[in-house]
């Protein structure tokens, strides 16, 4: 039974991190922007960019 | 002619600046874009050249020093370094925003630069010690973009701070209801296999922590909104909520205690869903409010006044003139503004000075800028480009074009959508039935002669299977996967009450130039009277240069050999045409009528002769030069009908419409379109000025008809704002997409009864979905009654009605 709760245990504090992850994404402004980074991702990184050239 | 290599602009090879950079020979139309290439090359960025999408390019950049005082505002300290949040002016692609991104965070001591894609808002933060805000500013212009300080715009940080704190409501109530589901689970599991009484208590105290943050954080709003809904008598959604929620946790509560079975997970999935159904809505809405929000910081906050001094400068014979520059504010009707190259138009009016190219395609799409002359109408929140102009103001503040559109906008937005007003109006007979069945099933118990504490809680038990969880998806959902089904076939609708009332639709009006017709004259024949055919085109083209009218599109459309003449003293006359100097001689060109009252109209009759007049009749415009004193040349300019107009049409007429056709050209044009399209001529409404055009379809809705407009542009939008539904059709910009209730993003007419079919059935499907969140526990209803609820009972009606919701809605997508 005791490994019932352990696990039990486990999965709040897994829940609990996942949420707190959230909230910080919400502070840090994760969301504010949902519209650039399908642009950001195509943009090269210059030191690649460099080296092919 | 050459092509400037950094803003694209044609240049004569005479005026072509070259330079070699990078060992390649470049061609620039002024040293301000060469100086701009030069930078961007020296900063490593020429990339930007091909990875723009289109070729405009802001021009060279601004010679005016910048007031550093008005970002005082926008700087604050954060941390060790200092942060300027700036609008940028002049962004129009994804590849700008690269540009300038990549610009700054090259700059020696900027270690932070995003630029917003929505809002062209920028946020750059450096180290004070390396560099400061003068330098940040200079380098942003030095590549040809201007930097604005960002509105302080209360509006946007409430509605920003607003959906944040609806996000983690929403986040949270997600959250905690998924850990509880696992312990509702495991109790359903308990009540099928039996499971022993202390771990059944661990689990309902497990699931009592999880959801009491749900009720009081997550519902917070709804339990104020219920406060106020039963301080002012109504029983709103928000009522129905905390009733049904609230009760389904204090009811478990007590079952903890009495060792019954409890409902935390109902009560969970209330709130979780409605925050949800919320989510999607708010996120509609932020979207148009923030293009909205750019435009107004864009906007100048201040104009040079001329003013006449009385007296008369006897060099220049002209009245003498001071300026002075004021807020925009203080300007009045009739006053005359200056603006300068670069500038943005800050009132509507009309030019009387200067001649000039200006960027209207924040207005209407057109990404060619429009040249402007004397006579030429100017719109607030156009840019100009290269000359210096002087225009008479004619509407200030509220009545512009462009705050028309954002008050309409606005309205339009916090009007409250009537699909919501559909679920309030159920909810407003639901709520006090549901009450009164509860308080019916506490009598009946007790008289049967139970126990106070059963009726009790068998009426408590009616309330917590009353309320349904999916009822907060049922419309938000449906209007989103029905607007996104419009979306991928090129039909962007605005919002629920859009699709509200393009149910209702009976008559649909058509514009003709751009919506029946593709908008683009084009010159179909030209004959020189007295003159060679090319001499007589060559003086309509330098004519018409200066014009922004369509027809005048077509002439400079067409392939001149020879270069234009200069013009002098150009004057549009609206509706009739254009004169000017050329070559010291008077020229006129413009309908008939305007030529005809310069010279008799026996003379026109006699050169014109009647192949031209039965051109005129088929629905061909036809376009008369008078050039020092007699008929110098016709001009005939044909815009073709749309292909499937007439196909599109008839399927209108099919679906039960009364389509009608209206337009500011005569009536033979207008009669010649109708038949080539199937309509008959009292169909027809000719000779409406874009007033007009929004006063005929007020008289039709007094009439009782329910009347969607489709039109192309801002000479529409009066009537588009005035229909109930106004769709713009073509060109999505700013103000199309602000105007409008839905856009088409491709110009076809045949999608007009396609979106029509979308709205009808996306409002079935959300009155569907009401029904389906109700049905199942509607049914349970008489099980809570007779005293026989379980937690099963609930689960499934809640599974089953949230699934119904769901499966319902998604049924639109192949629609």
């Amino acid at each position: 039974m005791w490994s019932v709760f352990l696990l039990i245990f486990l999965a709040l504090c897994l829940g609990l991190a996942a949420w707190l992850i959230f909230l910080w994404a919400v502070k840090s402004g994760q969301y504010d922007d949902m519209e650039g980074p399908k642009y950001r991702m195509l943009d090269d990184d210059e030191t690649k960019k460099n080296k092919t050239k | 002619m050459l092509k400037c290599d950094h803003c694209s602009l044609q240049v004569p090879d005479k005026t072509a600046v070259t330079d070699e950079i990078n060992g390649e020979k470049k061609i620039f139309c002024c040293n301000g874009c060469r100086g701009v290439f030069r930078f961007i090359s020296s900063e490593g960025l020429s990339d930007f050249y091909d990875r723009r999408e289109s070729s405009w390019t802001p021009g060279p950049p601004d010679e005016r020093p910048i007031e550093f005082s008005a970002f005082s505002d926008s700087l604050r300290p954060e941390g060790d370094e200092m942060e300027i949040g700036v609008v940028i002016d002049g962004i129009r692609c994804a590849s700008c925003i690269w540009l300038i991104e990549k610009l700054m965070l090259r700059t020696d001591g900027v270690h932070y630069a995003r630029v917003n894609y929505a809002t062209h808002k920028a946020l750059i933060r450096w180290d004070p010690k390396a560099t400061d805000v003068k330098n940040v500013l200079t380098r942003i212009r030095s590549i040809g973009y201007t930097p604005k300080p960002a509105l302080p715009g209360l509006r946007e940080e409430e509605m920003k701070a607003q959906q944040r704190d609806l996000l983690v409501r929403f986040g949270t109530a997600a959250f905690f209801s998924m850990q509880l589901m696992l312990y509702s689970v495991a109790l359903y599991a308990g009540y099928f296999q039996g499971i022993g009484e202390k771990t059944r208590l661990i689990f309902q105290l497990i699931a009592f922590a999880l959801a009491t943050p749900i009720l009081f954080y997550s519902g917070a709003p709804f339990i104020r909104g219920s406060i106020r809904g039963i301080e002012q008598l109504s029983f709103n959604m928000d009522v129905l909520i905390v009733t049904g929620a609230g009760s389904a946790y204090f009811y478990s509560i007590y079952q903890i205690f009495a060792g019954g079975e409890v409902y935390f997970d109902t009560a969970a999935m209330i709130i979780t869903l409605i925050l949800l159904g919320r989510y999607i809505e708010t996120g509609a809405k932020g979207r148009s409010s923030d293009v909205i929000t750019r435009l107004l910081s864009l906007n100048p906050k201040e104009a040079i006044v001329v003013r006449d001094q009385g007296g008369i400068d006897s060099c220049r014979e002209s009245a003498v003139r001071s300026t002075e520059t004021v807020p925009i504010s203080s300007i009045q009707v009739g006053d005359l503004v200056q603006i300068r190259p670069g500038e943005r138009i800050p009132l509507d009016g009309v030019v009387t000075e200067g001649m000039s190219e200006v960027d209207e395609s924040m207005l209407t799409g057109e990404s060619k800028p429009v040249a402007k002359g004397p006579g030429s109408e100017m719109f607030c929140g156009t840019q100009n480009l290269y000359g210096s102009l002087i225009f008479h103001v004619k509407r200030t503040g509220k009545d512009t074009v462009l705050s028309q559109i954002i008050m309409t906008v606005e309205n339009a937005q916090a009007r409250r959508a009537p699909v919501q007003a559909l679920t309030d109006r159920m909810i407003g007979y639901f709520v006090p039935a549901v009450l009164l069945l509860s308080l019916i099933t506490c009598i009946i118990w007790l008289m049967y002669g139970r126990e106070v504490e059963r009726a009790f809680m068998n009426a408590v038990s009616v309330l917590v299977i009353a309320c349904p969880c999916a009822l907060g998806l049922a419309t938000p959902l449906a209007v989103l996967i029905g607007t996104t089904r419009g979306a991928s076939k090129g039909i962007l609708i605005k919002g629920g009450d859009i699709i509200e009332r393009a149910r209702k639709i009976d008559t649909v009006v058509l514009d003709k130039t751009g919506t029946i017709t593709q908008g683009k004259p084009r010159l179909l024949l030209y004959t020189g009277i007295g003159v060679h055919d090319d001499e007589a085109l060559a003086l309509a083209f330098s004519l018409e240069r200066f014009s922004e009218h369509s027809i005048a599109k077509a002439i400079i459309s067409a392939p001149l050999e020879t270069a234009p003449y200069p013009v002098s003293d150009f004057t549009a006359h609206p509706g009739l045409g254009v004169s000017g100097i050329i070559n010291g001689k008077p020229a006129l060109l413009g309908s008939r009528a305007f030529i005809e009252s310069a010279v008799s109209s026996e003379l026109v009759e006699r050169s014109i002769g009647t192949q031209i007049r039965s051109q005129e009749i088929s629905g061909s415009t036809v376009i008369c030069l008078l050039y020092d004193g007699s008929l110098a040349g016709v001009f005939i300019i044909s815009d073709k009908v749309r292909h499937e107009a007439k196909e599109s049409v008839e399927a209108m007429k099919k679906a039960g419409y009364d389509v009608m056709m209206i337009t500011g050209d005569g009536h033979d044009t207008a009669f010649a379109v109708a038949e080539e399209i199937g309509l008959d001529k009292d169909k027809v409404m000719a000779r409406k000025s874009p007033v007009e055009k929004a006063k005929a379809i007020k008289l039709m809705q007094t009439e009782g008809r329910v009347v969607m407009m489709v039109g192309d542009g801002i000479n529409d939008a009066p009537a588009l704002v005035q229909a109930d539904v106004g769709m713009a059709m073509g060109r999505a910009t700013d103000i199309a997409l602000a105007s409008a209730d839905m856009v088409l993003m491709r110009s076809t007419l045949s999608l007009v009864p396609e979106a029509v079919r979308l709205s009808r059935k996306t409002y079935q499907v959300i009155r569907q979905n009401l029904f389906w969140a109700f049905i199942y526990n509607i049914i349970a209803i008489p099980l809570a009654v007779m005293g026989l609820l379980h937690p099963i009972f609930a689960a499934i009606a809640m599974t089953l009605s949230s699934l119904s919701v769901v499966g319902n809605s998604v049924r639109l997508k192949s629609g």
